[in-house]
């Protein structure tokens, strides 16, 4: 079944992938929607390799694998474009914002919390910690996609265009963890199908929602 | 006899390295980043045959979760120096990457070469040729080529270079998978399927760019 799931995966992620190398790399787009592709893009080589792993082995190892770094490579890409593109336009640091800025802290420690309780329950071992690795890599992410999806708007709309694109990520980021938790407890299959479903529904959405509002940008 | 990779090092580096004064300035970059990958290829055989032993000699597990890894990074090392200290100009960037990872597939495949002198063919020379040659070289390319972008602002350059790290390492260890595996014709066919769409983009770029020059040069004289 884990076959089909990651093979539906890969697909759904090759297809925003695909979507976003003929919308925005035509012309020249701005970096932080190409970094935002990059990171669709890491999420099909992830999932591609998780993918082969089970035709090839019938399984996936234990513990680390390659098609971690998909996910920590996607998350990566999108703190990137937050963190190093975004983050300095609509955040001058100003007391102002210290209110969003503590808000936010919860996507994070919610984040945190779904590692915590994989823990609790299986102990540190060999396959817990890098799961411990990539919840990092996530939950920075979370921290910026909160803060712009509730961050009041002074830059003429910039970022209350993207509000949509921000709620999709953090969806993205909430559906990575439910599969670590799916993954590590032998929850109901339906659980584990609903999780797939949306993770390539939100694949699919991805860059179409960010393309409405980005195009606002320019109208 | 000696060790091998050491004697195929030596009579690679040394008859390219006496090539490098007569060379231009261009080329010659080219040729000192063929020498580095070549270094870096030598220098990651030595700690990869540690980390074999580590894991039992499990050469699969090995080949395919940790010998990708070490050996992007290792390959990264000279870009990142070179972007951070010399020039972070895109083309420059992109063929000094893809030399190392010439360089890199050269060391590797003349040492696979004398290994497995008896059993190889041309079919080997062409998967190798292709396959991996082309893997090492678009893996880096990957990497230079992003790092060009994102060079420009601090916060952006850490983690964007660990992501485009992610991915090399991804790509290289899905060729690995699949060459090893009874899908090997689809891992020759990967790298292969990732250049042409390359080339087709990258050289109608270069000669606008190279019209676009001229007409600059005209205007100006």
């Amino acid at each position: 079944m884990y076959l089909y799931f990651s093979l539906a995966l890969t697909v759904c992620a090759g297809i925003g992938f695909g979507y976003g190398l003929y919308r925005f790399f035509r012309d020249e787009s701005a970096l932080y929607v190409r970094m935002i592709i990059f990171s669709i893009g890491s999420a099909m080589l992830g999932r591609l390799f998780e993918t082969l792993q089970f035709l090839v082995n019938g399984q996936i190892e234990s513990g680390f694998q390659v098609g971690m770094l998909g996910t920590v490579g996607s998350f990566m890409f999108l703190f990137s474009a937050n963190f190093g593109q975004m983050d300095s336009i609509v955040d001058d640091h100003s007391p102002r914002f210290r209110k969003t800025r503590i808000i936010s802290l919860a996507a994070p420690l919610l984040t945190a919390l779904f590692w915590v309780v994989i823990v609790a329950a299986k102990g540190l071992n060999a396959t817990t910690i890098p799961l411990g690795i990539e919840t990092i890599f996530i939950a920075q992410a979370s921290y910026f996609h909160l803060k712009h999806l509730i961050i009041e708007d002074v830059e003429y709309g910039l970022i209350k265009a993207i509000r949509g694109y921000n709620l999709i990520a953090l969806i993205y980021v909430l559906l990575c963890m439910l599969e670590m938790l799916v993954k590590s407890f032998a929850l109901p299959s339906f659980c584990i199908i609903i999780v797939y479903i949306l993770q390539c529904l939100v694949m699919l959405a991805f860059v179409p929602v960010l393309e409405r509002g980005v195009k606002k940008w320019t109208t | 006899m000696d060790n091998l990779t050491y004697i195929v090092f030596i009579s690679l580096t040394v008859s390219l390295g006496l090539m490098l004064p007569l060379m231009e300035k261009k080329t010659r970059r080219i040729g000192i980043f063929m020498i580095v990958g070549i270094f870096s290829c030598l220098f990651i055989s030595e700690i990869n045959s540690i980390l074999l032993k580590s894991f039992d000699n499990d050469l699969y597990r090995v080949t395919t979760t940790v010998t990708p890894v070490t050996e992007e990074i290792i390959k990264l090392l000279p870009i990142l120096y070179y972007a951070i200290v010399i020039s972070d100009d895109r083309r420059t960037l992109v063929t000094s990457a893809f030399a190392v990872g010439v360089g890199f597939a050269l060391q590797e495949n003349i040492v696979i070469l004398t290994q497995n002198v008896e059993n190889v063919t041309i079919f080997w020379a062409l998967v190798r040729g292709f396959g991996s040659g082309l893997v090492h070289g678009i893996c880096t390319v990957m990497v230079g080529w992003g790092i060009s972008y994102i060079k420009k602002r601090r916060k952006l350059f850490y983690c964007g270079t660990f992501a485009l790290l992610s991915t090399a390492i991804i790509y290289h260890a899905i060729y690995n998978l699949l060459v090893q595996s009874k899908y090997q014709y689809i891992g020759v066919l990967l790298p292969i399927l990732t250049y042409i769409p390359l080339i087709l983009i990258v050289r109608p770029k270069l000669k606008k760019r190279k019209i676009a020059l001229s007409a600059d040069s005209n205007k100006s004289e």
